[in-house]
């Protein structure tokens, strides 16, 4: 138990006191004024950047002792500082989704009876990568340590790293194939992992005997447990500066002025209303090697969103309309879905100012219970939860942005994340041993554009702001497998005035193992799963895997004949097929197979970014330079954008202004021509809507949406003028 | 307080400014009159005087005219009552077929027809493309925007609009 509360109440009571005091007084603990700051804004502002600089240089320290290269390259680790509530004060840089889910975990034990068992003590270490106690994902795995300053708790300190491994049926930790919890791997539940600052040795053992390559995990929670000690220790000699009286009551301040904080920012940046948006996610699975008989069809879900943006500055996110949860592993919590909405804010509206809970507790997320954003059942899986959570919140960029452009700070204009495919693998090493782990080159894909500007090429992913691809070299340490490519992939931004960050495509040849498998996963297929924004398109997405098999590699090389690097830009004979011999496969959707060996090939690539604007607006000098950096294709340009390109006396592509605007008048009058009344469309769509004649998958999301979302159906009916239930087949 | 000219403002809309100036603008603090300058830069676009009263688009704005408020292009064709889905009265493209996607994807493996179509919204005069919609086939055009126009002004603001009483066409 604790030694000593820091109020009169235990922790439990101080809990439900605090939530008591934010439903009367619609402030964070009770705090109507910030007295404290108002005080000495100086001595206030100053001890927050204390706070900050001390969680910044923990996560630096601990990316320093992790063995994993997702942690020391990519950056796959956040830590923050946490009232003794649970709720974040301060937090570093990194993915900082799992600063409000480590919130969540932190509350669950708290509200669970933690201080009479197994108690909760100065040193102590407690652990949790269950998504329905507060984590995205298993992979996700949380440490927290209490504070305790003068025998009495004062706060925690926490860390999070995405491990490479987490034990489940398929190497890596989005496992794909996982149709319930059972299959995802290895789950530490709120556990009490060590004592006296010391993980438990029984834990490390649990570790060692259940995953492919404990080294990560093991070294990953001494990389926490280390910057863990680093920030209490920090937040203790603060206290002995400051007092803890005066701790006690600026840690909540900060927190009451970041929600303020909050609310002034959308008051500012946006426009008050109602903003709509959907996004899709496909998933071809059906029969697919791998897949248990409850995961086998294949999924398309629709993710309608509205956004209320209040007279107060409130931004409240609905979720009434999207689909159900099912038997597969792309359900999420909802802590995963706060978890989304607070990196969304940290990173598109809190640029300066407080950055911690109170921001997220000036939003309000609707998430309907049975759906995928919140389970009713708790035996659901969550292994691959990305799939659906990253397009959901490139929806809500876009609504965001929406209101940008309203408001005048076009600048701030984004149009959005993508999906992020990942490709994981295990087997035996080239070096001999069992492995298993993902691949976190994943980390850099393209952005959605600006309004202003094209969007980041190969840079940047909405789960962690940093976006780093990695060093090919420190990858290859670790997998068997050797680059032959990694290339910009042209065309994969979304096209617009603007148009959408390029993703790229790696290709490798398989070295030095008689057993690899791979496995990708939060691969939409079939159907875009972003959008663009003010007249521009989404950018691809059903980017199919390419692999060979026995290939003929190794002859090529000796003889000194030119090697396929990349797929090339031809969609019906890739360059693998032009350039090697062997057993040529193509694959839709994930890639889950036989395991490959040495001589194999395989290619992975990326998603890009959406467009913004009128492609017919796009700047033809800047056009050229893509096509010469190989961004865009001649084709492209010409055909989508509507620019000629002529050639210097070098061969480099050259804008013809005059020619330019000549065809991009007859492309617009082709457009104008080609075009009909949306009244006139409608009234000949009505009548397939009628006969629901659409694809079984398209049949059965409508029929989910109508079964589970009143308003969905109105929404259906009413537009159409139909009976959504009777047209559907809905009870 | 944070303030630019409106000059400034022109460039930073037209994705003109340096690089180095936006991205300073990016960073430093938000200015508090960003929005009537900007209004005003995007009333010098247009070649109509109906007032703009808000943008809802890269060419589309809700203006004043008369005693009505509605959607116009930029060339000035109206798209009726703002409070109305504009998109309903716009052109439509669709493309559903292997044919038309590969028109703007032309080295990109294709989403499946059967489940995906891009509606492109067009305006019927000028031909600008306004706004794109992937959806699966029969899913209902969505109305993206609906605001506060008049909370706005009063609140946020502090400039109410002069009241409007004019029912929503086709409305009891």
């Amino acid at each position: 138990m604790l030694d000593k509360p820091a109020s009169a109440l235990r922790i439990r009571e101080r809990l439900i006191e605090s939530e008591r005091l934010m439903e009367e007084t619609g402030c964070y603990d009770g705090i109507t004024e910030l007295q404290l700051r108002n005080q000495d804004p100086l001595k206030f502002e100053t001890l927050h950047t204390k706070l900050r600089a001390y969680c910044v240089s923990a996560r630096e320290m601990a990316r320093r002792i992790s063995a994993s290269p997702g942690v020391r390259e990519v950056g796959e680790m956040v830590v923050a500082i946490y009232t003794p509530e649970g709720d974040a004060i301060a937090l570093s840089n990194g993915i900082m989704v799992h600063v409000h889910t480590m919130s969540r975990f932190i509350k669950w034990m708290i509200r669970n009876g933690y201080e009479e068992n197994p108690q909760i003590r100065d040193g102590d270490i407690f652990a949790n990568n269950d998504a329905f106690i507060g984590t995205v994902q298993v992979p996700d795995v949380m440490d927290v340590m209490p504070i305790f300053h003068s025998g009495k708790l004062v706060g925690w300190a926490g860390a999070v790293c995405h491990e490479l491994e987490a034990g489940g049926i398929t190497p890596g930790g989005d496992v794909a194939l996982a149709q319930e919890r059972f299959t995802e791997g290895l789950f530490v539940c709120a556990e009490k992992v060590g004592q006296n600052d010391e993980l438990r040795r029984d834990y490390v053992i649990r570790c060692e005997r259940n995953l492919r390559m404990p080294i990560y995990w093991v070294l990953d929670e001494k990389a926490k447990v280390a910057s863990c000690i680093d920030m209490r220790e920090s937040v203790k000699a603060l206290i002995d500066e400051i007092g803890l009286d005066y701790w006690m009551q600026v840690s909540k301040e900060f927190i009451e002025e970041g929600r303020r904080a909050q609310l002034a920012r959308t008051r500012q940046l946006t426009v008050p209303g109602i903003y709509r948006g959907h996004t899709f996610y496909g998933h071809v699975t059906k029969g697919k090697p791998g897949y248990q008989p409850l995961g086998d069809p294949d999924w398309l879900y629709n993710i309608p969103i509205e956004m209320e943006i209040t007279s107060d500055g409130k931004i409240k996110m609905d979720f009434e309309g999207t689909q159900p949860w099912g038997y597969h592993s792309m359900n999420c919590t909802p802590a995963g879905m706060d978890g989304g909405m607070f990196v969304t804010l940290t990173q598109h509206m809190n640029f300066e100012g407080l950055v911690n809970d109170g921001a997220w507790m000036a939003t309000e997320l609707k998430l309907p219970h049975g759906t995928w954003t919140n389970p009713d059942n708790e035996m659901v899986a969550t292994a691959t939860s990305w799939a659906l959570l990253l397009p959901a919140y490139g929806v809500f960029q876009r609504l965001l942005s929406r209101s940008f452009i309203a408001r005048g700070f076009v600048e701030e204009a984004f149009v959005g994340q993508v999906n992020s495919p990942m490709i994981e693998m295990g087997g035996t090493s080239q070096y001999g041993t069992p492995f298993g782990m993902a691949h976190f080159e994943c980390a850099a894909a393209g952005s959605g554009a600006l309004a202003i500007k094209d969007g980041l090429d190969t840079a940047y992913v909405g789960w962690n702001p940093e976006s780093d691809m990695g060093n090919i070299e420190i990858w290859e340490q670790n997998m068997p497998m050797l680059y032959i490519g990694r290339s910009i992939v042209p065309n994969s931004g979304g096209a617009g005035k603007y148009r959408g960050g390029c993703s790229f495509l790696s290709t490798w040849l398989v070295s030095k193992t008689d057993h690899l498998r791979l496995v990708t996963s939060e691969h939409s297929s079939r159907v875009f799963d972003n959008g663009g924004l003010c007249g521009g398109y989404p950018a691809p997405t059903c980017q199919k895997h390419r692999a060979v098999r026995d290939s003929n590699i190794f002859e090529l090389a000796e003889n000194g004949a030119p090697l396929a690097h990349h797929t090339g830009t031809n969609p019906y004979r890739s360059e693998l097929e032009v350039r090697l011999e062997g057993e040529h496969v193509t694959l839709e959707g994930p890639y889950i197979t036989a395991p490959h060996k040495t001589g194999d090939v395989f290619t992975h690539s990326y998603n890009g970014g959406g467009g913004y604007g009128d492609v017919l607006e796009r700047d033809p000098v800047k056009t050229a330079r893509d096509v010469e950096n190989g961004f865009l294709t001649r084709e492209a340009a010409e055909g989508i954008f509507g620019i000629v390109l002529d050639e210097d006396e070098e061969g480099f592509p050259v804008a013809n202004l005059e020619a330019t605007k000549r065809h991009r008048a007859e492309m617009r009058a082709k457009r104008l021509a080609h075009a009909r009344p949306v009244s006139e469309w409608m009234a000949k769509e009505r009548e397939r809507v009628k006969a629901a004649g659409f694809a079984p998958e398209v049949k059965k999301m409508y029929a989910s949406a109508i079964k589970l979302s009143p308003r969905f159906t109105k929404d259906f009916s009413t537009f159409w003028d139909v009976d959504a239930k009777s047209t559907f087949g809905v009870e | 307080m944070t303030s630019y000219s409106k000059e400034v403002i022109a460039d930073l809309v037209a994705g003109t400014l340096p690089w180095p100036q936006t991205r300073r603008i990016m960073s430093a603090y938000k200015d508090d009159d960003r929005f009537f300058k900007y209004v005003a830069v995007l009333q010098d676009r247009v070649g109509w005087k109906d007032p703009i009263l808000l943008p809802v688009g890269d060419h589309l704005f809700i203006c004043q005219s008369g005693d009505e408020r509605v959607t116009k292009c930029e060339c000035g064709h109206s798209f009726g009552d703002y409070r109305r889905n504009w998109k309903l009265k716009a052109a439509i493209i669709v493309r559903d077929t292997e044919e038309t996607l590969r028109e703007i994807y032309p080295n990109s493996d294709l989403p499946d027809p059967d489940w995906m179509e891009i509606r492109e919204f067009i305006c019927p005069e000028c031909g600008t493309l306004h706004e794109v919609e992937a959806a699966a086939p029969g899913y209902p055009i969505v109305h993206d925007f609906e605001p506060d126009l008049e909370g706005f002004y009063r609140d946020w603001l502090g400039k109410p609009l002069e009241s409007s009483t004019r029912a929503i066409p086709g409305k009891a």
